[in-house]
C-alpha cells in the first residue's frame, strides 16, 4: 500500500477507550501535494485519528508515518514537517497574536521575525497583532490557529474542522487559501470535516470514516457524486402541468419546494434527458441542477441504509 | 534534533513575566517581610537580636506560611493551566517531547522558588540592617562566632533551604499533572499540604514529611545567630535525603503519568 510520495500513511491504526473502539484498523495514505478530505459524522473517529498523527493520543495499535518517518520512533524528524490544528485552536489568551506566534515559532526552530510578520499578514491579523487574543472573535482565533499551523513552512497541514464556527465568507477565504498553497507551493493538506460541500468543492481525494473505520475512499468526483436521479428545476415562464408530467415514463415523483422549485425524481433517466423532455414540451427552464446529497443521504447511500 | 528545554524555559519566563501571579507572590512576601520588621522592631532591640537573627527569623516565617502558599499556587498551576486551556496540545504538536515539556515546567517552578527566596532574602536583609547589625556574634564574655563563620553558615542555611522548597515545587507540579483544572489543582495542593501538616504528629509520620524541613536550615542558623551551640548533622542528612527522595519520586511519577496520558480535548 505504501508509495514513495506518501505524505501521511496510517497503517492498521487502532484506538480503544475501554470497550469502545474509536478507531478501528484504519489504513489510509495521503499523497504529497494533494488536498485530501477526511469526512465523517460527529463521533466517527476523525479527531482521535488526527490527535494520533501528532502523538497527542497513544494508539492501541498500528503505525503512522509522515514523509516516511515513524511518528512514534522518530517523532522530532516527523513532526517538523507538520503543521497541526486539532479542534478549536488554543492560545495564551493573555498574550497578543504576535507573542503567541513568537512562542510557537521558538519551538519550531526555523521561524524568523519576518516569517511571523508575513504570517500575520497572510491570515489578515496584522492590524490586531498586538491585541490580546482574549479580545479576538471566534473567526479571528480560527485564522490565528491556521497561522500557527503554517509556522515553520510545514510540508503537511493536518487540520481538524478548521472552518468550524466561521461565516461562509471566512470559510471560503481559508479553503481557497489552502487550495492555493497546495497548487503553488506543493503543500499537502489533510482536512477533516463533517460538511460535505467543503470537501466536495476543495479536496482532490476523500477518505470517509464511520464508527472508526474507513468505509470509502477515492476521488471526490467519484465518491461524492451528486444524486443522479433527483433534479431541481426552476422555470422562467409558466410552471409545468405536474399532472401531465408525472405520466411521462421516466419520471417517478414530483414535489414542489418553496420558491417554485420542482424536485423531480427520475427512474433510470438523467438530468440531460429531463432537460430535453421539458424543452420538447415547450417549458422555459431557467435552471436545472442535480440535487446534492446531504451528509446523511451520502452515508446512507454508501452504507446501504445502515447507520 | 536539539534539546527543546531551553526554548521551552524561555517561553515559560516570557509567559510568567506577562501574568500577575508571580508578581503578586513577590509582593506578598515583601509585605510579609515588612510586617515582620514592624513587629520585631517594636518588641525586640539590638541587645536581644542581631541582623543575622532577624534575617533568619524573617526567612523562616516567610517560607513556613505565605511563601509556601504562593509557591504551591504557582507550581500547581504550571501544567493544569495548559491542560485546561488546551495550549498543551499546540506545544506538544511541535517538535517537543513530553519529558522536555515536563522538565521545563519543573525548572520554571524551581526558578520561581529561587527568585522568591532571593527576593525575600534581599528584603529581609535590607530591613534587618536598618535596625540591627551584621557582624560578629558575641556576648559579654567576648567573641562567640566570627562574622566570617556566621556568613558561611548563613549561606549554607540559605542554599539548604532550597532543597525542601524543590520538593514542594515537585509536589505542586505532580498535582498539576493529575488534576486537569488549575483552580482544583491549587485547592488540592494546598488542602493536602495543610491536612498532612495538621495530622502528621498525630499519626507519627512527622519525620517523613518534607514540609517539616522547610524551616529546618533557618532553625539551625538561628542557633548560630544567637551564639549558642549549633549542629547541622545528623539532621541535615535526613533533610537532604528525605527531600531528594520526594523530588525524585514525585518527578518520576508525574512524568510517567504525563507521558502516558492521552491529550485530547
Amino acid at each position: 500500500m505504501s508509495t514513495s510520495n506518501a505524505a501521511l500513511r496510517l497503517d492498521d491504526l487502532c484506538k480503544s477507550y475501554g470497550r469502545i473502539r474509536a478507531v478501528d484498523h484504519l489504513s489510509l495514505e495521503v499523497r504529497a501535494g494533494e488536498m485530501a478530505g477526511f469526512l465523517g459524522p460527529n463521533g466517527a473517529g476523525k479527531s482521535t485519528t488526527l490527535y494520533m498523527t501528532s502523538r497527542l493520543v497513544h494508539p492501541t495499535g498500528g503505525e503512522i508515518e509522515i514523509f516516511g518517518r515513524n511518528v512514534w520512533s522518530d517523532f522530532k524528524s516527523a513532526i517538523r514537517y507538520v503543521g497541526t490544528m486539532v479542534e478549536t485552536p488554543s492560545f495564551y489568551e493573555y498574550l497578543s497574536a504576535r507573542k503567541n506566534l513568537e512562542l510557537m515559532g521558538r519551538l519550531r526552530g526555523n521561524v524568523t521575525e519576518r516569517d511571523i510578520r508575513d504570517n500575520l499578514e497572510r491570515i489578515g491579523l496584522s492590524e490586531r497583532q498586538d491585541d490580546k487574543v482574549s479580545t479576538y472573535s471566534h473567526g479571528m482565533k480560527q485564522r490565528l490557529g491556521l497561522g500557527m499551523a503554517l509556522l515553520g513552512r510545514p510540508r503537511l497541514l493536518v487540520l481538524d474542522e478548521p472552518t468550524n464556527g466561521m461565516d461562509p465568507e471566512g470559510t471560503r477565504e481559508i479553503l481557497s487559501f489552502l487550495q492555493e498553497k497546495v497548487r503553488d507551493d506543493g503543500l499537502t493538506v489533510f482536512i477533516s470535516s463533517h460538511l460535505l460541500y467543503e470537501v466536495e468543492e476543495y479536496c482532490d481525494r476523500v477518505f470517509v470514516i464511520n464508527h472508526g473505520h474507513l468505509i470509502s475512499s477515492g476521488k471526490v468526483k467519484e465518491i461524492l457524486a451528486p444524486h443522479e436521479n433527483v433534479v431541481l428545476v426552476s422555470f422562467g415562464g409558466k410552471p409545468p402541468d405536474t399532472e401531465a408530467l408525472i405520466k411521462e415514463e421516466g419520471i417517478e415523483h414530483i414535489e414542489i419546494l418553496p420558491g417554485e422549485v420542482f424536485e423531480i425524481t427520475l427512474a433510470n433517466r438523467d438530468a440531460a434527458w429531463l432537460n430535453g423532455l421539458l424543452l420538447k414540451w415547450g417549458y422555459k427552464v431557467s435552471s436545472l441542477i442535480s440535487k446534492r446529497k446531504t451528509l446523511k443521504e451520502f452515508f446512507l447511500s454508501i452504507t446501504g441504509g445502515k447507520e | 534534533m536539539s534539546n527543546m528545554i531551553i526554548p521551552l524555559l524561555r517561553n515559560e519566563v516570557a509567559k510568567a513575566t506577562r501574568t500577575k501571579l508571580p508578581y503578586f507572590g513577590f509582593l506578598v512576601i515583601s509585605i510579609l517581610c515588612v510586617l515582620i520588621f514592624i513587629v520585631t522592631g517594636s518588641t525586640l532591640d539590638g541587645e536581644t537580636l542581631n541582623a543575622w537573627g532577624y534575617t533568619c527569623l524573617s526567612m523562616q516565617l516567610v517560607f513556613t506560611d505565605i511563601g509556601l502558599i504562593c509557591l504551591a499556587v504557582f507550581s500547581s498551576m504550571l501544567i493544569a493551566e495548559e491542560t485546561a486551556f488546551g495550549t498543551v496540545r499546540a506545544v506538544l504538536s511541535s517538535p517537543v517531547l513530553r519529558w522536555e515539556f515536563y522538565t521545563a515546567k519543573v525548572l520554571t517552578g524551581l526558578l520561581y522558588a529561587a527568585a522568591m527566596s532571593i527576593i525575600s532574602l534581599i528584603v529581609s536583609a535590607c530591613l534587618g540592617s536598618w535596625n540591627f547589625e551584621f557582624g560578629d556574634v558575641a556576648d559579654s564574655m567576648g567573641l562567640i562566632y566570627s562574622n566570617k563563620e556566621v556568613f558561611v553558615n548563613f549561606l549554607l542555611a540559605f542554599f539548604l533551604s532550597w532543597i525542601p522548597l524543590a520538593s514542594l515545587v515537585m509536589y505542586g507540579i505532580f498535582i498539576s499533572t493529575i488534576v486537569r483544572r488549575s483552580g482544583q489543582a491549587v485547592a488540592v495542593t494546598i488542602g493536602t499540604i495543610y491536612l498532612i501538616d495538621f495530622t502528621k504528629h498525630i499519626v507519627g509520620i512527622d519525620s517523613y514529611i518534607f514540609t517539616r524541613y522547610i524551616g529546618f536550615s533557618w532553625q539551625v542558623f538561628n542557633q548560630v545567630a544567637q551564639g549558642v551551640d549549633y549542629h547541622w548533622r545528623p539532621q541535615v542528612w535526613n533533610m537532604i535525603a528525605m527531600s531528594l527522595v520526594y523530588c525524585f519520586v514525585l518527578f518520576a511519577a508525574g512524568l510517567t503519568i504525563f507521558s502516558r496520558r492521552d491529550i485530547n480535548g
